[in-house]
């Protein structure tokens, strides 16, 4: 393994750092934008040969794009489960690019702002992602490097259905807009339940995420629009984050309301969990989440000011199985990363 | 709006139930949909393709007379029953040989079946641009009459008719 992929993988995206808007409530935006090339066939119905070529002619492609100046390229088939686990867990690839790797890359820059996934279901998959609240922005950005490829590449499209992608869900655009949001407030006086219907009434869908499963822990969602045919960018770009917005307004109003009606309550939830975080021995990824989520919780609030945002998102990465194993260069058994869990969120956090 | 079942409280669970060609709206309350045993929609995490698949038709039905769909891309040899069974397609021909069929399907999925956004730089020629905006001015002057605002239908009329000629005269330059 490059010393290159090594860095990347020890060390969490630097974006995770950035001041952005909302940051209180929302941990990341991300766009993604499919693209396929005209006259190759689809990824899961090309062979080896033919993956080989779109790979070939992408890589040079994206070499020659402003945008990726700098980027890593790493191909799949020469890394090992391990990292293809990493990197997942940092969403630069799938999780159906762990089990295919051959003929697949990835390209990134050292930021992680923008990468792109070659030969995944599509053949080009760019994504950007940004902290906090900045779907704009982070549209913007790949819509820049979309248009660096688009004069090296010949993507398939027609005038009906738009950019023409391997599974319908996705045709026309290609875009996904997603945001990871934090919702203790909603959670705990549950109108989340509500929230999540109205959001999938106006066409959005909702994920629990960060959790082993796919259940909700530590109340984060992810939020993503499933309409890509038929509306602009610029469209479905704002449309998603004024929604989000709303989503955060009610948000703000169950957090004043706690304050209001449980303050002390809430306070000693906050800073029970702190002191966990400081002094727990074992930490299952459950539990952390869930203390992580109060914590987050008491940094918006102003509650605790020895820790920032920038750092809590970088242990929700880091807290990860894979990322665990590979931060102690180890594979580990469950009780092991437990304990390895707290060892890592106790040194984060100054504990004792 | 009120529940469907107990017509007393309102409902908050709006969902789509699609079997076949049937689609069938049906919004529920909280209490009646547990009753009722509808729980599993709480959870609503289907597998993506056994969405798609209850958007599709049946795969083994015969396809119906004056449908233009193949049985196979000649391109890269998909054949419908695999494109019913996913709704992913194998090339970006099949998009042509299967047409008629993924525009119902997109039109279920995305509630149209027309792209309206980015198009890649050698689709951007003047005539295929002054096409698509022929095409937008349209569908506003269709709106623009249904709601009988005639003043601004004859204003797009009237720019639909110059960009009409432009097109014919040089070709949309």
């Amino acid at each position: 393994m490059t010393k290159e992929l090594q860095e990347l993988l020890r060390t969490p995206a630097a974006w995770l750092r950035e001041n952005a808007e909302q940051s209180e409530m929302v941990l990341s935006s991300r766009i993604r934008l499919a693209r396929n090339l005209e006259s190759r066939t689809f990824t899961h119905c090309a062979d080896q040969a033919e993956l080989a070529a779109v790979r070939s002619e992408v890589r040079s492609a994206i070499a020659e794009a402003p945008s990726m100046a700098g980027a890593l390229l790493i191909d799949m088939d020469e890394t090992s489960e391990p990292e293809r686990m990493v990197l997942a867990e940092r969403r630069l690839i799938s999780q159906e690019m762990v089990r295919s790797y051959v003929n697949r890359s990835l390209a990134v820059l050292p930021r992680e702002t923008l990468s792109v996934m070659i030969n995944e279901e599509d053949h080009l998959r760019l994504q950007s992602f940004a902290c906090g609240l900045s779907l704009a922005d982070a549209f913007t950005r790949l819509n820049v490097l979309d248009d660096e490829l688009d004069g090296a590449l010949e993507f398939a499209f027609s005038e009906q259905f738009g950019y023409m992608t391997a599974c319908t869900t996705n045709v026309g655009t290609g875009l996904r807009a997603s945001a990871m949001v934090h919702l203790p407030g909603l959670v705990h006086n549950g109108d989340i339940r509500q929230v999540i219907d109205g959001l999938r009434h106006v066409k959005l869908s909702v994920r629990g995420s960060y959790g082993e499963g796919s259940e909700v822990t530590g109340n984060f969602f992810q939020i993503s629009n499933s309409i890509t045919l038929g509306l602009s960018e610029p469209d479905i770009v704002s449309s998603m984050e004024s929604h989000v917005r709303k989503v955060l307004e009610f948000e703000q109003k169950a957090r004043d309301a706690l304050l209001k009606e449980a303050r002390s309550l809430l306070e000693d939830k906050v800073w029970r969990s702190y002191g966990i975080l400081r002094s727990a021995r074992l930490l299952t990824s459950r539990e952390a989440m869930g203390m992580i989520s109060y914590l987050r919780l008491g940094v918006g609030l102003g509650m605790i000011t020895d820790v920032t945002l920038a750092d809590v998102n970088e242990m929700l990465i880091m807290i990860q199985p894979m990322h665990l194993q590979f931060l102690y260069d180890k594979v580990m058994a469950p009780e092991e990363r437990d304990r390895s869990r707290a060892d890592y969120v106790r040194s984060r956090l100054g504990g004792g | 709006m009120l529940c469907q079942f107990c017509k007393t409280r309102t409902a908050t669970i709006h969902f789509t139930n699609v079997d076949g060609g049937d689609v069938q709206k049906i919004h529920i309350c909280r209490q009646c949909a547990e009753e009722k045993g509808f729980e599993y929609l709480k959870k609503s995490n289907f597998e993506k393709h056994d969405l798609i698949a209850g958007l599709m038709d049946d795969p083994a039905a015969p396809p119906r007379s004056g449908h233009r769909t193949a049985n196979r891309c000649p391109t890269c040899g998909r054949t419908y029953a695999a494109f019913s069974k996913s709704a992913s397609l194998g090339c970006s021909k099949c998009y042509e040989c299967f047409g008629a069929d993924i525009a119902k399907v997109l039109k279920r999925i995305h509630g149209n079946a027309r792209h309206l956004g980015k198009v890649p730089r050698r689709f951007c020629t003047d005539g295929a641009t002054t096409r698509r905006r022929l095409k937008e001015l349209r569908s506003t002057l269709r709106a623009a009459v249904e709601s009988e605002n005639y003043e601004r239908a004859a204003e797009l009329r009237d720019e639909i008719e110059s960009l009409r000629r432009s097109l014919a005269d040089g070709k949309g330059s």
